[in-house]
Parts: C-alpha cells; structure tokens; sequence
C-alpha cells in the first residue's frame, strides 16, 4: 500500500519532465522577421518597391506617363509565398487586414483601375500586363505552389501593419493560419 | 513434389506483380503539376513572331505543351533555359512546345529569347486576351493538352523541365 503513492510521485515527476512544453505554455504565434516569414509550411517575403522602381518597371512595359502617376499615387505591397506542405492553402485578399493601431486601411481592388485607364488611354496590352503584376483576389494554393503580386492601398506616411489570415484545408476546414507584419512602410525614394 | 514448388513460386509472383499493379498504373505525379478534368481547350489562334498565323485546332494528333510567359515575371525567366533544354528530346510529332507570350512587343520578346530559347518561336498574345481566356492561374503556367485537344495536366508555376523527374513525367506522357 504505501508503495503507490511513491509511484504515483514518481510517476508524476516523470511525466512533468517530458510533457512538451506547449501543454505548460500557449503556442507563441508565429513571427515573421523583418518583412519575412518562414516555417515548415509556409514562405513569406514582402518586397516594397519605391516610386523610382515602380515607374522603371511600368515604362519598360510601355505605360504612359498618365498611367504611371495614378500608380504613384497609391501603395504597392508586393508579398511572395509559397505553400510547401498544405494540401491547400486560402489566399483571400478580402481576408486579410491592413491597419494601424485602431484604424483600419482599405484596400484598393481591381475594380479601382479601369477608370484611371481610360483616363489615361491606356492600351488593353498594359491593362493585360498590369493585371497579371496584381496578386490574385482568390486563389487555392496547392502544395509547392507559390504565388506573388502587389497588393494596393492607398499611400500610407506612417509605418502599418498586415495581417494575412490564410484558411487551410480543400474545404476551408483546417486550422487558420494567421501571419502578422508590423511596421510596413510605402517606400519614398531615397534624396 | 517439384511442381508443387513450382506452383507456390508462381503464386508468389503472380501475388506480387497484383501489388505492383496500382504503382504502375498511377505514377505519382511530379510536384507541381496538377490533374485536370479533361475539358475541351480553349481556342488558340496567334500569330508567331515571323507572323506565321498558329491555329490549336490543327495541331491534333500530338501532344502539346502550352506555355504562358512573360519577360518582365522572375520565374518565367528562370524556367525558360529548362524549356530550351528539352526542345532537343522531342520529336516535333509527338510533342509540340508552344510559348504564348502575353502581351509584350516583338522587340522585348526577341531580345530576350534570342539569347535564352533560340530555337522556340513564340505566339505573340499582343493584346493579352487570349491569355486571359485560357486563366492560367499566374506567369509562368503550363498547361499539357492531349492530342484530341483536352486539357490534361496543369504545371503550377516554373518548373525545371530538363530535371529527371519532369522530363520523364513529358516522355511517359508521350509514349517514349
């Protein structure tokens, strides 16, 4: 009889050592560092391009000088991901969660530009470029499949903060992946 | 006696070549690449950089691999020298490589394949809408039709097609 409770003690002291950590502590969310993120299952980089490098890119692609400036006016936020091991991995913009302390920012659509193109007679060759250097509004990345494009808000003079919700799983059931960058800034061409 | 050991062995065999059967009936596919449904593609009429007009519906009879691309997208220009490099294994008949650019200028396209795929003519999308209609999910996308015209298989993204495992993925396909 006065064997069991020593076992039960010591039974206790061995499970206390070896339990994983995670049952002791809640699961830190993951981190990115600096604009990029990475973990077993998922890469993220964000790249900011400044106004110099936007207007190269789009003059080189032919874009006139009307279309460029209404391009300038606005924020490009360029992320790069790859889904490494999800069967499926939600990209949904309307998801995501561009902000600053309480404020929330709105993000610009696709719907925005074809009225700054006809304004800027812009020619459906360019309209067709343009498209195609936006990230995609949905998309079910499969596995080892990347994706990358610019994301659009308006022009920001303070750093802010992106917040990627991305469901898993073909029917969306899976756990939410939630990936946090913090102090993003619209890139001002260096004096 | 003998035959009785004869016979096990037989149904040993006969045992294990059932096993193998569902592995070779179902090559898993190479990373990347994705299984379509099989519908009817869509209509292709392009004029090539010699302006030499390219209609999809007369070219039945071989497999065909449907590239879409552009010069200014990094892994467009990081697959192509892999697209260059496998030009050689096929012979025209039974595979056909077909790059669609999407809508850039002869001048950007030349400049650029000359020195990286000098032995593929490209279809010149100019305006950009036929790429549109195919939706290939980014640049670059490869889309494999069969030889009746039905979209087969999807490549998501560049892949590097003159690795061994993509190459004989392309040559199981067409029948090497």
């Amino acid at each position: 009889m006065q064997r069991q409770p020593m076992i039960c003690a010591f039974a206790t002291l061995l499970a206390a050592l070896y339990l994983p950590v995670s049952l002791a502590q809640p699961e830190p969310r993951p981190t990115p560092s600096g604009l990029r993120y990475e973990d077993d299952s998922l890469f993220i980089r964000i790249v900011q391009r400044s106004p110099e490098q936007l207007t190269a890119f789009y003059l080189g692609r032919q874009f006139n000088q009307a279309a460029i400036e209404h391009i300038l006016d606005t924020c490009f936020v360029t992320p790069i991901i790859h889904n490494k091991t999800f069967d499926v991995l939600w990209l949904e913009l309307d998801t995501w969660q561009f902000g600053r302390g309480d404020e929330q920012i709105t993000r610009i659509k696709r719907d925005y530009w074809p009225e700054k193109w006809d304004r800027s007679e812009l020619p459906q060759a360019q309209r067709s470029t343009f498209g195609w250097t936006l990230m995609p509004e949905k998309r079910d990345l499969r596995r080892d499949e990347g994706v990358g494009g610019s994301v659009v808000i308006p022009w920001q003079q303070q750093p802010f903060t992106l917040r990627m919700n991305f469901h898993t799983g073909a029917d969306k059931q899976g756990p939410l992946k939630t990936i946090v960058f913090e102090d993003i800034q619209c890139v001002t061409d260096t004096p | 006696m003998r035959n009785r050991h004869a016979l096990s062995r037989a149904a040993v065999y006969a045992c294990l070549w059932f096993a193998a059967l569902p592995a070779l009936a179902a090559d898993p596919l190479p990373k990347g690449l994705l299984a379509l449904d099989g519908r009817a593609a869509p209509p292709l009429v392009l004029n090539d950089l010699d302006g030499e007009r390219w209609d999809i519906s007369a070219a039945r009879g071989r497999w065909l691999f449907v590239h879409f691309w552009a010069t200014w997208c990094g892994p467009c220009r990081k697959e192509m020298p892999t697209i260059q490099a496998i030009v050689p294994q096929f012979d025209a008949t039974q595979l056909e490589i077909v790059l669609i650019n999407t809508a850039e200028t002869e001048d950007t396209v030349f400049a650029f394949l000359a020195e990286v795929a000098p032995d593929i003519t490209p279809l010149m999308d100019s305006d950009g809408l036929v790429t549109e209609q195919w939706q290939p999910r980014g640049l670059p996308a490869t889309f494999f039709v069969d030889p009746q015209g039905r979209l087969q298989y999807l490549a998501l993204g560049g892949r590097p097609w003159d690795s061994p495992e993509y190459l004989e993925f392309v040559q199981r396909l067409v029948g090497q």
